[in-house]
């Protein structure tokens, strides 16, 4: 299957907010594929509208919030579809892990009955074959005695469980692609990498697509194949990982990997980007990120760059990718 | 200080297995008469005893007699499966219909929610007692049309709390992880949102039973509602009226009655909520 259309395909997406007499950008015009198998990285600072993108693409998007653009599913615009042929796609085709395992199970119903209500409506199994199956599901995400556990309750498990649990339910319906919204950042790092090893070992025998959001560099050089990193609403760059760590061609992105020790290089101070990013009411008018960086020239400041591709495979929207990837490249 | 907190928390947990416990047996004190009452009244509430008229208590009549002869005791016990039944039914549709509402309201929102704020406003601005004796004098005294203004308005304050409790609920991770399951918005709104609304409701509807009973007792009293001669406990109250010089027992016996329901469904609420937040 050489050069097939992408799975999901995301074009000019754009999250708005009124508020103050002015309608504020939240999300700016992001454009990204996602193609069959592939694991791609949404990466950024909080604020940055990476788990915007992530919620917009299943529309969970909520007024006063206003998405615009498009996002094609298998060809289809997901952001047109009417709710009762939205809802076959969700859960079947899309699933979606949070966060917060803690708040993503239903606090009064046990882990089974969650696991198996997830079956009931998308597998076409009932009666003792479903609790059969719930069970082999949630042995199958690493839950321990997992007969045993699958009438407790979510508060009877620890985070990690939860999260486990909580992939069991997501994954139930063999989906052929999973939003992970920053499903490691309530963990702590021993756990945090036995989850996304269970992701990717679940992303491989189900065959699945997974877009990861994260704000955490590891994670991203860990699991992804593809990255996007998102600044201020936009994609300011976009790269296959190994390329994009050893070259990054934004000043962002170069300012991100400065900013996080690496394992592996020879011990060098680190360097914090200074300032904290625009809020969207105050952006200005050039590049996003030109007041806080130190490449910046009178250029960046009247126009926003757009995203071109710098390289194969490579997007960036800095006007001086040359000078950054050049300064990267020097030992 | 552990040793401190341990009391505090080992006194906490008495209280509240005390105010579940005794709210518990006072109503099953009141459920037992209503259930046998000819099994546990020593005499026929409705049988005159002109030998017996206006006796004080006594061993023969523990609550004494009223201007008939009557057994207040007896009158009390074949009362009580009324005032539970106005208990229940004052509140069951209120409790059902305002809690679908609400649950609707909330999860919607939007030009229902500016509508159902209206309906709130139109209801409680009038006084809850002004407004279901209107309705009971339109549609004459007696029991059941007193259920229908009391359910008329009650429904309100039911609908009220659940809209509230459901708005908090939806914006939690499960509710949005129901809908990227694919979930119908119906069974988000029953199966997964109202369960962990409905603690509040059964709180609210144990309190709102003993103001059933108050306010039956009060309508009963009036005139409003039971009509004699059916015992009901403030009609039992409103006998012993022109007697409150000679025969306090006649009204203070019905009286107590009434606080020891009351109390007994408070408790039970209290207990019931305590027990909520400890399984939180």
């Amino acid at each position: 299957m050489a050069a097939a259309a992408p799975l999901l395909s995301v074009s000019d997406l754009r999250v708005s907010i009124a508020a103050g007499g002015g309608r504020w950008m939240l999300v700016d015009g992001v454009s990204l594929q996602v193609g069959a198998g592939e694991v791609l990285g949404l990466v950024g600072e909080s604020g940055s509208g990476k788990s915007l993108t992530l919620r917009s693409i299943v529309r969970l998007v909520r007024p006063p919030l206003q998405v615009a653009g498009e996002v094609r599913w298998r060809g289809v615009n997901l952001l047109e579809l009417p709710e009762s042929q939205l809802n076959a796609v969700r859960g079947r085709e899309i699933a979606v892990i949070f966060q917060e395992p803690m708040t993503a199970l239903n606090p009064v119903l046990t882990v089974g009955e969650q696991i198996r209500e997830s079956l009931y409506a998308h597998s076409g199994l009932d009666g003792p074959a479903i609790r059969k199956r719930a069970i082999a599901l949630l042995d199958h995400v690493g839950i321990p005695a997992a007969r045993a556990r699958i009438d407790d309750y979510p508060h009877q498990f620890s985070g990690g469980m939860r999260q486990r649990a909580m992939i069991a339910i997501a994954l139930a319906a063999e989906p052929k692609l999973l939003l992970a919204d920053e499903p490691t950042t309530a963990l702590d790092v021993t756990i945090q990498d036995q989850i996304l090893k269970l992701i990717l070992r679940l992303k491989a025998e189900l065959g699945m697509s997974v877009v990861l959001v994260t704000h955490d560099l590891g994670v991203i050089a860990q699991s992804c194949d593809r990255v996007a990193v998102m600044y201020a609403g936009r994609i300011v760059e976009q790269a296959p990982v190994a390329m994009l760590l050893r070259e990054p061609r934004h000043a962002y992105t170069r300012g991100l990997l400065d900013s996080v020790p690496l394992a592996g290089h020879a011990r060098r101070p680190l360097r914090p980007i200074a300032g904290a990013p625009p809020a969207p009411s105050d952006r200005p008018g050039g590049c996003s990120f030109a007041p806080r960086c130190g490449y910046a020239t009178d250029g960046c400041r009247i126009a926003s760059p757009p995203l071109i591709e710098v390289g194969r495979d490579h997007l960036s929207a800095c006007l001086h990718h040359q000078r950054v990837a050049a300064e990267a490249a020097r030992p | 200080m552990s040793v401190l907190a341990e009391k505090v928390v080992h006194r906490r947990r008495q209280r509240f297995r005390g105010s579940l416990v005794i709210g518990l047996v006072l109503l099953g004190l009141f459920l037992l008469a209503s259930a046998a009452p000819g099994w546990l009244a020593p005499y026929d509430p409705l049988a005159f005893d002109m030998s017996a008229i206006l006796k004080p208590p006594s061993a023969l009549h523990p609550f004494g007699t009223d201007n008939f002869g009557r057994d207040i005791l007896s009158r009390l016990i074949w009362a009580a499966h009324i005032d539970l039944a106005i208990a229940l039914f004052t509140t069951v549709f209120p409790v059902v219909f305002g809690t679908i509402v609400g649950a609707f309201v909330g999860y919607y929102g939007g030009w229902l929610d500016m509508l159902f704020g209206r309906v709130v406003d139109l209801v409680v601005t009038f006084p809850f007692l002004v407004i279901v004796i209107t309705i009971v004098s339109v549609l004459g005294p007696g029991l059941l049309n007193m259920f229908i203004a009391v359910s008329v308005v009650g429904w309100v304050f039911y609908a009220r709390l659940m809209r509230a409790e459901v708005m908090t609920q939806k914006q939690a991770d499960y509710a949005a992880a129901g809908r990227v399951l694919g979930y119908g918005q119906l069974r988000i709104i029953f199966r997964h949102l109202l369960p962990n609304c409905i603690g509040s409701i059964i709180v609210y509807w144990m309190t709102d039973m003993a103001l059933g009973i108050l306010l039956g007792s009060s309508l009963g009293y009036l005139g409003l509602g039971a009509q004699p001669p059916t015992a009901e406990w403030g009609v039992l109250v409103a006998d012993g009226k022109n007697f409150l010089n000679t025969g306090w027992w006649i009204s203070f016996f019905p009286g107590i009655a009434i606080v020891l329901t009351g109390l007994g469904f408070s408790l039970l609420g209290d207990g019931i909520a305590d027990r909520l937040r400890r399984g939180r």
